[in-house]
């Protein structure tokens, strides 16, 4: 199987890109390097013709130079006569700027899509993406595979009693429905949320619905950014009652002085994944476990190779 | 029309909206703690022809997805035109397939911008004169080059000690058409070489007369490696004073530094690129090209 296809990976998470690699007993190739001037310069070794191309990149912070990295890739393989050029971008900057919340804004998220599309990815795989819609942004097969498959068993081996899985936003819900049905959680619970826009990314709680009191809960989410969300959501379930709040998150992007502030809260623990390459203060955080999804994006790109259905057991 | 500015060079946005006796439109950008921006444009631009003024140098990739947001903006917010001013057009040296596996950069940003909607595109004296043909859309090139030849008119240096000389053999039309315009001015060429695994650069051959005072001139400085190779040889040749003129200013790495430890008089370059206070040093001259600029949008 190995020979048919191509596995790349930009410089945003090459460890990722090595388990992967690892799982489907092929080499990784890194071909970027930079210019004295700072443009990238790519250049791929292994012959491509009539290939698969993986390029595996999250495009995540510096975000604007790891999606050129990507559109870069792309457009190498293409014109190395790749066969087709899958974009395997475990967590998709810009994708919450997503929909025109106010007037005169661009909609930031279909246009990274559509560049992608247009410099020649002739597929997408994504992990968590945060609204589902997007894959209609571009004419191209976009499969979308959830975390759910590698936290599940970690969350399960902690076996949480009188557990309740509790979202901290509306939009949230259907994840943590079936967090709830894989986990045998008792119940569901919700954090309202009112974002304002015109305070850029300062979130505030406002109210709940479920019943918390003397419960073990569990906050999902797709990602932890800067952790005021999770946190605030923490803090208004733990004044209803809660007994202990733990958080399961897709993409841990860990901005700003996130973990000071997640060391400072109620919360127990975070599990996260490894879309985002985790850096050594994330993996050395005692209440951080990160959870490889190297598996989930082997086992993806597997089927997509076999013809295998993805929906029938990636998507918990 | 309404004249908007990126955040890679404000002060040239300021300059042309002046010339054209307007003012820069008023934007957003805010910056997220994750590095996503987030822009908005806050004047109305329904049915409006809109400008955006962006070169893509360096923070490379940051300036142009930026310019792409911008671009994005203005379309969804109903302008009837999107005008990208690019003086200078970032990765256009990534133009072909230099070894094989390669990207061409140059045509990734074609088919961005393409993409996103832009209209018409001015560039300055990019480094390929074909640059204009892989677009679909229109492209506005523009030079420096009257503005240099007016400031070595200015110098009142005499045609019978003073020779134009290109760096390298791309630039070889570009010194024809500035020694046109100043009354057949000599010209010379430096036969350089590129080793495209290290990126070394290195010049041993000029073909040409060498007067007393050189003028070299090229289309961008950007670690200054190229200009003081050729500004060595020149002067081991017997060249006595050496001048620089380069449209675009990059300067990457120590190039400030490089360039004012050199034996070159004086170096005069234009603003298509920003270059910040820490960049600036004694024997470097800024040109204008926001005159130009303005005259191109009002036709």
């Amino acid at each position: 199987m190995s020979d048919n296809f191509v596995l790349l990976t930009g410089t945003s998470n090459p460890s990722l890109a090595c388990e992967i690699g690892k799982l489907l007993k092929t080499q990784i190739c890194e071909p970027i390097s930079l210019f004295s001037n700072g443009e990238i310069r790519v250049r791929i070794p292994h012959n491509m013709r009539r290939r698969h191309v993986y390029i595996i990149q999250p495009t995540s912070t510096p975000v604007n130079d790891t999606i050129m990295e990507l559109l870069l890739m792309i457009d190498a393989a293409k014109r190395g006569s790749a066969s087709e050029v899958i974009a395997v971008i475990p967590y998709f900057g810009y994708a919450r700027q997503d929909r025109k919340e106010i007037a005169r804004v661009p909609i930031s998220a279909s246009l990274v899509a559509s560049t992608i599309e247009h410099a020649g990815a002739d597929r997408i795989l994504t992990v968590d993406i945060h609204s589902e819609q997007q894959e209609g942004f571009v004419h191209c097969p976009w499969d979308n595979v959830y975390g759910s498959y590698s936290l599940i068993p970690v969350l399960k081996e902690k076996k949480l009693a009188n557990l309740i899985v509790a979202s901290p936003d509306k939009g949230g819900m259907k994840r943590a429905t079936g967090y709830a049905k894989l986990l045998g959680a008792k119940g569901l619970a919700l954090v309202y949320k009112e974002r304002d826009i015109a305070m850029n990314n300062a979130s505030e709680a406002l109210g709940m619905m479920g019943d918390v009191k003397d419960k073990n809960i569990l906050l999902v989410d797709d990602m932890i950014d800067t952790g005021a969300t999770l946190i605030n959501a923490a803090q208004y379930l733990k004044n209803n009652g809660a007994k202990s709040i733990r958080a399961a998150v897709t993409h841990g992007l860990f901005s700003g002085s996130s973990l000071e502030s997640i060391n400072n809260s109620i919360i127990e623990e975070v599990f996260v994944t490894d879309t985002v390459m985790q850096r050594p203060e994330v993996l050395k955080n005692k209440k951080i476990t990160v959870v490889p999804i190297a598996p989930l994006l082997a086992e993806a790109i597997k089927r997509t190779e076999t013809g295998e259905s993805i929906s029938n057991d990636l998507i918990l | 029309m309404k004249i908007f500015s990126g955040t890679a060079n404000p002060l040239l946005a300021g300059h042309i909206a002046s010339e054209l006796g307007t003012t820069v439109s008023p934007l957003e950008i805010h910056v997220f703690p994750d590095g996503e921006k987030r822009i908005r444009i806050l004047d109305a631009v329904l049915d409006e022809n809109v400008c955006i003024v962006q070169p893509a140098s360096p923070p490379v990739d940051q300036n142009y997805m930026e310019l792409f947001l911008l671009v994005d903006a203005a379309k969804r917010s109903g302008a009837k035109s999107v005008t990208v001013i690019c003086p200078y057009l970032g990765y256009e040296r990534q133009d072909h397939i230099f070894r094989s596996g390669e990207a061409v950069s140059l045509a990734v940003i074609r088919t961005m911008l393409e993409a996103v909607g832009v209209d018409r595109l001015l560039i300055f004296d990019p480094h390929s004169i074909k640059i204009r043909e892989i677009f679909r859309i229109p492209v506005v090139h523009l030079s420096a080059l009257p503005l240099f030849a007016q400031e070595i008119r200015n110098h009142s240096w005499s045609i019978s000690d003073t020779v134009l000389v290109t760096p390298d053999m791309g630039g070889i039309r570009r010194i024809k058409l500035l020694s046109n315009a100043l009354n057949q001015m000599p010209y010379c060429v430096i036969k350089k070489n590129r080793d495209l695994e290290t990126g070394e650069v290195t010049a041993e051959k000029i073909e040409g007369p060498i007067r007393k005072r050189a003028i070299i001139v090229d289309d961008m400085i950007s670690s200054g490696k190229t200009i003081v190779t050729a500004t060595n040889l020149l002067v081991k040749r017997g060249a006595k004073e050496v001048f620089v003129f380069a449209t675009h200013p990059i300067f990457s790495q120590d190039a400030p530094k490089v360039l004012q430890n050199s034996v070159v008089q004086k170096i005069f370059v234009t603003n298509t690129v920003a270059v910040p206070k820490e960049k600036q040093f004694p024997k470097l001259t800024v040109l204008s090209v926001a005159e130009i600029l303005a005259g191109e949008l009002q036709k």
